[in-house]
């Protein structure tokens, strides 16, 4: 049996896997784990893996795949972001991991299981994801939106019981949307309802954290908020995050890696210093852009787009 | 746990508004009285109470009018004659039909007798209200499961082919197979569903969508409304035509307990299961990429849910024939009153919708008279259909955007 052991992951039953804080799992049905209680009660790390093999990812309506047959492996425990152009299969990859697409070709893996063999509530357990767009009634109240991130956790039947009620609690604690918890939903700005999405898809409580673009279209203070809350993962918990980004900086201050495509290929992956350079900008975003190293990471300087051919 | 947070990164000074993992604070759930808790919230307890007087009033108006009329102390006190609602045999009677109630009780004399109004009353006129009621609790949870599922307000329960299945096989079983016609409300269901069945298939490839499961309706629709249309013109009769448009708008004349019994089953059936996969629809309203990353089989949720909807519809269509507009304005009415979340909402259609029946159902029985003299009654489905247009005439002048939920 294993608690919060390296990674639990080892046979499809561990029953018996019991919360770091005592409180069973309350689920009755498939793959009961100790969802990993972050900042280490244990003592030991159980971050997770996530790695794609050999993936190729399309959509039924293009005859090309938009991903084909790239491996990527997210670092456990850390962050990791991608960044590209528009259209250069960031999402869909992101997606493809997500298990949201199906793959033509090769498998992603989560703590060395393929994902495609989880049951989809046992994977949402794991595995976060929260999309680019999201829509909710107007009407919802923050607090049952993000109590809806519980759902894999609870039976067709069951009420919520207090550790969801402790984990909705951590998520609008972290998320910083506490002040917001009764308010609607609909009267809430861009920034604010992104936060309480990022809420939601924290009290999902999972291992595993896959954004898509959670700073796009938000104010200054908003970006800052979400970059602090990802900080925030990385620093306290063994949450291994993959965040979509459009601004390189922010990918290059916040990651401890850093992965750039272009056209459905990964172009450069590794530490944040080592892929945002002159020559990738160049390369992959088609930009002259002067880079300076500061002490909060590279200052990237876009001067001009480039009209090759 | 708190201190023990790692002050290794100095970039990220971010606790300090006690951003911090683990932070338990106090668990709180302001609606989670206990189980029920949510039930008790002031402006679904409002709605009830409101939805119910107006069911009771329109009730008792039906119970006194007619061709023998009461006044209305007369028809109450029939309602609540001790002789019938204290005499179980009697209640089972009507409930359950006389057959079941002497193996149910053992009785074999003679039933008590019963003043002449009770009889009227309990005989004639109060099985058709409670036709009205299971009517309206059916079109209208019908109609809130569709709109979730297609994600559209403007779904009712007939949106994916129930009705048309349901009037083409009607039109057949009279015109054609007229000696089939006993089992008309059987077949008008089998129809509707078997429609829904098609369109499912139509609207499959690699899975659904709202927006294909709308279309295929549409198709399907299209088609069998064509035909039914045509078999209009086969049907020599004039009386044929006549029961023919009574089933296909909908009309509670002529109703009875018989009809009580064979709905009242299907209908508390679909009333658990939907208030049962009410926390299901709330999440189907977050979007498809968003249910589907909760771990919803969402295909599989949202075929079960469609089926208990078309279960509702056609334990209504087999009761009261196509009633059109209650399912699609009853959900809307409710959302408006208590919010999106679907536990109230299925809950508040089973009183809104009863309201609207039996309200619509007056002026279909009285209307005509009161209005030319005529003792002659309408399908209830035309006095729905006259409410609900201007009530969306209303909305669409009140809301700006309409359509999405």
């Amino acid at each position: 049996m294993t608690i919060f052991g390296a990674n639990a992951t080892e046979s499809e039953e561990q029953s018996g896997a019991t919360e770091p804080n005592g409180a069973a799992e309350p689920t009755g049905g498939n793959g009961p784990r100790g969802a990993a209680e972050p900042s280490g009660a244990g003592g030991a790390t159980d971050a997770s893996d996530l790695d794609a093999e050999d993936l190729v990812l399309g959509y039924p309506t293009a005859p090309e795949p938009v991903i084909d047959g790239e491996s990527i492996a997210a670092e456990p425990g850390a962050v990791t972001a991608l960044v590209g152009p528009n259209g250069s299969g960031k999402s869909t990859l992101l997606k493809g991991l997500a298990d949201q697409i199906e793959p033509d070709d090769g498998s992603v893996l989560l703590d060395g299981r393929d994902v495609r063999s989880l049951d989809t509530k046992a994977l949402a357990k794991q595995l976060g994801l929260l999309s680019q767009e999201s829509t909710s009634p107007d009407s919802i109240t923050v607090e049952d939106l993000v109590y809806h991130g519980r759902y894999p956790h609870r039976g067709f039947f069951e009420r919520t019981t207090a550790e969801d009620a402790r984990a909705v609690e951590r998520a609008i604690d972290l998320a910083g949307c506490g002040h917001l918890r009764d308010r609607e939903v609909g009267s809430l700005s861009g920034g604010q309802k992104q936060l309480a999405w990022i809420a939601m898809v924290l009290a999902q409580d999972t291992d595993v954290l896959l954004l898509d673009e959670p700073t796009t279209f938000l104010d200054l203070h908003h970006q800052m908020e979400v970059m602090e809350i990802i900080e925030t993962l990385r620093d306290e918990s063994d949450v291994t995050v993959v965040v979509v980004l459009h601004d390189i900086e922010q990918a290059a201050r916040l990651a401890d890696r850093v992965v750039a495509l272009a056209d459905g290929e990964i172009r450069a992956s590794g530490p944040p210093e080592a892929v945002v350079t002159e020559e990738l900008l160049s390369d992959v975003f088609r930009v002259d852009a002067e880079v300076v190293d500061t002490d909060r990471g590279p200052r990237v300087t876009p001067i001009r787009a480039r009209h090759e051919e | 746990m708190s201190g023990e947070r790692p002050a290794t990164d100095g970039g990220s000074v971010t606790g300090d508004e006690g951003r911090r993992i683990g932070g338990g604070s106090a668990a709180r759930r302001p609606a989670e009285g206990g189980r029920l808790g949510w039930l008790f919230e002031p402006r679904l307890l409002a709605v009830a109470a409101a939805s119910l007087l107006l069911v009771v009033v329109a009730g008792l108006v039906q119970v006194s009018f007619g061709a023998y009329s009461m006044s209305a102390g007369q028809a109450w006190r029939a309602v609540l004659d001790p002789a019938v609602l204290l005499d179980p045999r009697w209640l089972l009677n009507f409930l359950l039909g006389e057959g079941l109630m002497r193996t149910v009780t053992g009785f074999q004399g003679e039933l008590p007798e019963l003043a002449h109004e009770t009889l009227i009353v309990w005989n004639i006129r109060l099985p058709r209200v409670l036709v009205a009621v299971v009517v309206g609790m059916n079109l209208a949870v019908s109609g809130a499961i569709f709109q979730a599922v297609t994600r559209n307000e403007l779904a009712s329960p007939f949106i994916l082919g129930v009705s048309s299945g349901a009037g083409l096989t009607i039109l057949l079983t009279l015109v054609v197979f007229g000696g089939l016609s006993a089992f008309l409300p059987l077949i008008a269901a089998l129809g509707g569903s078997v429609a829904f069945l098609i369109v499912y298939a139509i609207a499959w490839k690699n899975g659904t969508s709202p927006v294909r499961l709308v279309l295929a309706g549409v198709i399907v629709g299209t088609v069998f409304n064509s035909l039914q249309t045509g078999l209009f013109f086969f049907a020599d009769d004039i009386g044929v035509v006549q029961s023919a448009i009574q089933w296909t708008t909908g009309s509670l004349t002529g109703t009875d307990w018989e009809q009580v019994r064979t709905a009242l089953p299907w209908t508390l059936v679909a009333v658990v299961l939907s208030l049962a996969g009410s926390r299901q629809l709330n999440l189907l309203l977050l979007g498809e990429q968003t249910a589907k990353s909760l771990g919803m089989s969402i295909e599989r949720v949202r075929f079960g849910l469609s089926g208990v909807a078309v279960l509702a519809a056609a334990a209504s269509i087999a009761v009261a024939g196509i009633v059109s507009f209650v399912g699609l304005i009853v959900p809307h009415v409710v959302r408006n009153l208590v919010g999106s979340d679907y536990k109230r909402v299925i809950v508040g259609c089973l009183f809104v919708g009863p309201a609207l029946m039996v309200g619509a159902d007056v002026g279909a029985r009285l209307g005509m008279s009161v209005l030319t003299g005529a003792d002659a009654q309408i399908p209830v489905g035309i006095v729905t259909g006259l409410v609900g247009g201007p009530y969306f005439l209303y909305l669409m002048r009140r809301q700006q955007n309409m359509g999405d939920l």
